[in-house]
């Protein structure tokens, strides 16, 4: 039951909050539409500011990628996940998660489709990919529209937080 | 910082694949992500533009004043010394986008957010502690609940797809926790 009203939020996301941005304005008198069209131009320079900051990272990322390196890391690393205790089929998410959004997608599927999404190593995966957010793609684009050039312990912060993410979320679905 | 990261991940990815003699596809990989990186950026255009406009409405018939006294508490303990009442509910805004699972959204509303703290910042070099924690925390909060899972679970036949809604919730919660606490830490430190 709370899972269906959630979708319903989070499908309903945008035009409940338009809705009520739209109707506030039009109670206090406020010409709705030049407000609009005035942020609107003002998102658009935004956009398209933070676009050499996306080719940059997406050059860097989708290279590591088609390297094959992260490939060579998973043979590496099994061996001590198998000691962990942990299924060596959450490497490869562990690795991309932390640059690749959409990649990850797709290797979650890959992961649920081998194990079966019912067994302990396809819930972690689901856990492990909704928990975390893409690290590097995520400086880069926030930091892009600032005048910053040291991020200080951003960066330190977000890999730290991103590997608490991912060893909760193995805990976790041993006992849920 | 960007410039170690980026220069490694760079230089590793073309070391490697002439070792692999995987050079081609890497080739094709360069080419192809700078022009998906414009056509993301064009898809994004649209749904920037349309927050950016309603927010615009939104800040100036003082619906986002009263959004930000009344969410204050909460936003009090990760920004004590942000006193903007834009800056914060932008910050609000962009966490529930996140909650709700709309990422692209929430994309919109940080990068609005970090707009607004560096000139808070006086569009200085170094990162100001608020852009610092925002950035970190935003990360940690990104889809507690994993529409994009569920409905690959579905597909998939799951017996119980929303079996993992609880756990992701937990996960998400005590990363938001650690992740703030980090700042916390870090701050201290320096």
């Amino acid at each position: 039951m709370a899972a269906q009203i959630f979708s319903f939020l989070s499908a309903g996301f945008i035009p409940i909050m338009g809705g009520i941005i739209v109707l506030y304005g039009i109670i206090k008198k406020a010409p709705v539409y030049d407000y609009f069209i005035e942020g609107a131009k003002s998102g658009l320079k935004t956009a398209v500011e933070i676009l050499p900051f996306l080719i940059g990272i997406f050059i860097a990322v989708n290279g590591l990628t088609a390297s094959g390196i992260l490939n060579m890391l998973d043979h590496l690393l099994s061996p001590v996940l198998k000691l962990l205790g942990i299924p060596v089929q959450l490497l490869s998410l562990m690795l991309l998660r932390a640059i690749s959004g959409s990649g990850s997608l797709i290797i979650l599927q890959d992961i649920m489709e081998n194990v079966g999404p019912d067994s302990y190593a396809g819930r972690v995966a689901c856990v492990m990919t909704g928990g975390c957010e893409t690290v590097i793609y995520v400086l880069a684009l926030y930091f892009g529209v600032t005048h910053v050039k040291k991020m200080r312990h951003a960066l330190k912060g977000g890999l730290i937080g991103y590997l608490a993410g991912i060893v909760i979320s193995i805990i976790i679905c041993r006992f849920i | 910082m960007m410039n170690i990261v980026w220069a490694g991940i760079f230089l590793a990815s073309v070391f490697y694949s002439a070792f692999s003699a995987n050079l081609p596809a890497l080739s094709e990989a360069l080419t192809e992500s700078s022009s998906e990186a414009v056509e993301f950026v064009l898809g994004l255009c649209g749904i920037m533009a349309l927050w950016s406009g309603l927010m615009e409405i939104a800040e100036r018939t003082g619906l986002i004043n009263s959004l930000s006294k009344l969410l204050m508490p909460f936003t009090k303990i990760l920004f004590p010394n942000q006193r903007d009442p834009e800056t914060l509910s932008l910050i609000i805004m962009s966490f529930m986008a996140n909650i709700f699972g709309a990422g692209n959204s929430s994309t919109v509303f940080a990068l609005r957010t970090m707009e607004r703290l560096d000139a808070d910042n006086h569009h200085r070099p170094e990162a100001s502690n608020d852009m610092c924690t925002f950035a970190v925390v935003n990360m940690a909060f990104a889809p507690i609940f994993p529409v994009m899972a569920i409905q690959i679970r579905t597909e998939l036949g799951s017996d119980d797809p929303y079996s993992i809604v609880l756990p992701s919730v937990i996960t998400a919660a005590a990363t938001i926790f650690i992740s703030a606490a980090l700042c916390r830490y870090f701050e201290r430190r320096d």
